[in-house]
């Protein structure tokens, strides 16, 4: 059977080029196929949801709570459905496994490419494929946010309803863009139709697409060696192919790691659209965005209110926080690869203490992330007494910009102390070669 | 490519195909850019979207009581939300609920302790006033702070002082939330004129002069 598979498909050449592909033996080379795996969990259990989810927030009677004749309970068919996959069996799990699979997509991701950033990964020729990877995130958090926003529940309703004020605060187009993007103005009768189309069609669409291109220029370029591999054979490509070798391991890996998010689905209950019931004017006391976007978030909160009028547009403090913050922290992120000097091709994987600059600045950011994110629990941090409306935000932004500085020079003379350390065992180690002469 | 360089008067192959590639992506571009438009629906003024105008009286807006006359006695310092209710053109009770940036805070202070900048004129004996829920900074409904110190939006903690006109206090909200003029009918609470200043969804005077106007037009 190989042979007649050969003579039509020159599965010979198939396996040559990409069957027998080399994978580096490091455990930090299994973030992107975690990631991977996400992904294709993502999509067999969103087949699955969307073969019961009913796109469209018409107002239905809610069969659960039906209400009476003269006053029947109505609520949007989006929110309906999503009570019904609740009431399937392990509709709710589902629905878990759907929930936990996209924020641990995002998570590995973000340490995937923490891995590629803090090892020089990303310098040439591997540029190309970290710009993919930054679309990849930011596709990614997109079909996220449009995601938790199509159970309809209160808190998608004020998600969606923040989203639309973020997207009509572009100065001159943003309510032409807002409307376009959602379907008319909030909330215009065809916002879950035109959102679900964009969770089930385009975005996925578009994150397929860019995965295979990452995934084709991966195998085109190879992985960067491990540090082992330039003692073993200087030059060569090093590591198990993928077939026989590392597929096994990777169905291990894909079949444990979904195991386990299953057991999480089945015992840690997340976003209850019961609790939060179908859309109202009462505001959800403390509503915050994922983990992944809680940095805007506090951007948000802690900036101070302004408005610029400049040739007729409004610039406006949520534009600002929302639109124009984000965009550099992303345009910085883009530029990695541009910051980097060296000419060479790269091909073996760096220690981060090599770099104590790169590696410093990579810990600054990620701290400053983390404040801004802190600084997301603002009204949290004020009712529990720590600071008071007065001081919050002065407080938060002096934390905003001193914690990334001291975790940068904090960086900076850790990795001195630990290259003098290193420094005075190969002069000890040195020392004793001789005399054992 | 070759060291000796045709010359060749004609239009060389590559440069008919890479012209011809620009104009195909260029008129493609524009038809797309076209068809997007077909993405923005065309806003109807509905009666039910209409923002609060003249003569509508005040309902209840939570979900137990929706449609019941707001009196008097249910108001406290305690803010209760309201919508609007007016009649359609065949004189129908219609409640404006079909646009949410129209749901509205009512306060019953003690008397002397709403003070400028709200306008006294347009409050219940200096008792009751009502503004729009909605905050100007991204549109979420505001709610009681549960520090006790007036309004606060629970999406990224902006302060109103629903005392002092419901002027800003804290966090990012660039205006205040527009007062909504209201008199005492009976025991009927009655809105008498548009929201004093532009609410949200507004950026600007203007914007909001000419929808007011719009609003006129179609509910006369």
């Amino acid at each position: 059977m190989n042979q007649w598979l050969d003579d039509r498909l020159h599965i010979s050449r198939l396996n040559d080029k990409f069957l027998r592909k080399a994978f580096p033996v490091h455990h930090s080379f299994f973030l992107g196929e975690i990631t991977l795996f996400s992904l294709i969990v993502l999509i067999i259990t969103g087949i699955l949801l969307a073969l019961a989810y009913e796109p469209s927030n018409s107002l239905v009677v809610n069969t659960f709570d039906p209400g009476t004749a003269t006053k029947p309970n109505l609520v949007p068919a989006a929110y309906h459905s999503a009570l019904k996959i609740n009431a399937m069996p392990f509709g709710d799990m589902l629905r878990r496994t759907h929930h936990w699979m996209a924020n641990i997509m995002v998570a590995a991701a973000v340490i995937h490419m923490m891995r590629i950033y803090f090892t020089g990964a990303f310098k040439k020729p591997r540029e190309i494929n970290w710009w993919i990877g930054m679309l990849l995130l930011i596709f990614s958090a997109l079909t996220a946010v449009t995601g938790y926003i199509l159970p309809y529940d209160n808190y998608a309703y004020n998600t969606v309803k923040v989203v639309y004020a973020i997207t009509a605060s572009i100065p001159w187009v943003g309510d032409w863009v807002a409307q376009a993007a959602f379907a008319g103005k909030f909330p215009g009768a065809g916002i879950i139709p035109r959102i679900y189309g964009y969770h089930i069609m385009l975005l996925p669409g578009i994150l397929l697409a860019l995965t295979g291109a990452h995934m084709l220029i991966m195998i085109k370029q190879k992985h960067t060696q491990p540090q082992y591999a330039k003692r073993l054979a200087y030059k060569k490509i090093v590591g198990v192919p993928l077939i026989t070798q590392q597929t096994p391991i990777m169905l291990v890996l894909a079949l444990l790691f979904t195991g386990l998010v299953m057991l999480f689905a089945a015992f840690v209950p997340v976003h209850p659209v019961e609790f939060f019931g179908p859309p109202s004017t009462t505001p959800i006391n403390n509503i915050k965005p994922d983990w992944y976007l809680l940095w805007v978030f506090g951007a948000l909160a802690i900036i101070p209110s302004f408005e610029w009028h400049l040739f007729g547009g409004l610039i406006g403090a949520e534009f600002v926080g929302a639109l124009v913050l984000p965009g550099i922290v992303m345009a910085l992120m883009f530029a990695v690869p541009m910051l980097d000097r060296t000419t060479e091709n790269q091909y073996y994987a760096e220690n981060p203490t090599n770099h104590p600059v790169r590696l410093a600045a990579g810990v600054a950011f990620f701290a400053m992330m983390i404040v801004m994110s802190v600084a997301g629990y603002k009204p949290e941090l004020i009712s529990s007494g720590l600071l008071t409306t007065g001081n919050a935000n002065t407080i938060l932004w002096i934390l905003t910009l001193l914690v990334p500085a001291v975790s940068y020079f904090a960086v900076i003379g850790i990795v001195r102390g630990i290259r003098a350390l290193r420094e005075a065992d190969e002069r000890e180690s040195l020392a004793h070669a001789h005399a054992d002469d | 490519m070759t060291r000796y360089k045709k010359q060749d008067p004609e239009i060389t192959r590559r440069k008919f195909i890479n012209v011809a590639m620009g104009t195909t992506a260029a008129v493609g571009t524009v038809s797309l850019v076209s068809a997007l438009g077909t993405a923005n629906p065309v806003f109807r003024l509905t009666p039910d979207k209409a923002p609060p105008v003249k003569g509508d009286v005040l309902v209840h807006a939570s979900e137990s009581k929706e449609g019941e006359l707001i009196k008097v006695s249910d108001l406290s310092e305690q803010l209760v939300r309201a919508w609007p209710m007016g009649k359609d053109k065949d004189g129908n009770k219609v409640i404006r609920k079909g646009d949410p940036n129209n749901i509205l805070a009512l306060y019953r202070f003690p008397k002397g302790q709403i003070v400028e900048p709200t306008k006294l004129d347009v409050t219940v004996d200096g008792e009751i006033v009502a503004y729009s829920d909605i905050c100007t900074h991204a549109g979420c409904s505001v709610a009681d702070s549960d520090q006790g110190d007036g309004m606060k939006c629970p999406c990224h903690s902006g302060q109103y002082d629903p005392k002092r006109g419901c002027k800003v206090i804290g966090g990012p909200p660039p205006r205040p939330l527009a007062q909504l003029p209201i008199k005492l009918e009976g025991d009927q609470l009655v809105v008498t004129d548009f929201f004093a200043s532009m609410p949200y969804p507004f950026l600007s005077e203007t914007e909001w002069e000419k929808f007011k106007k719009e609003v006129e037009e179609q509910l006369a």
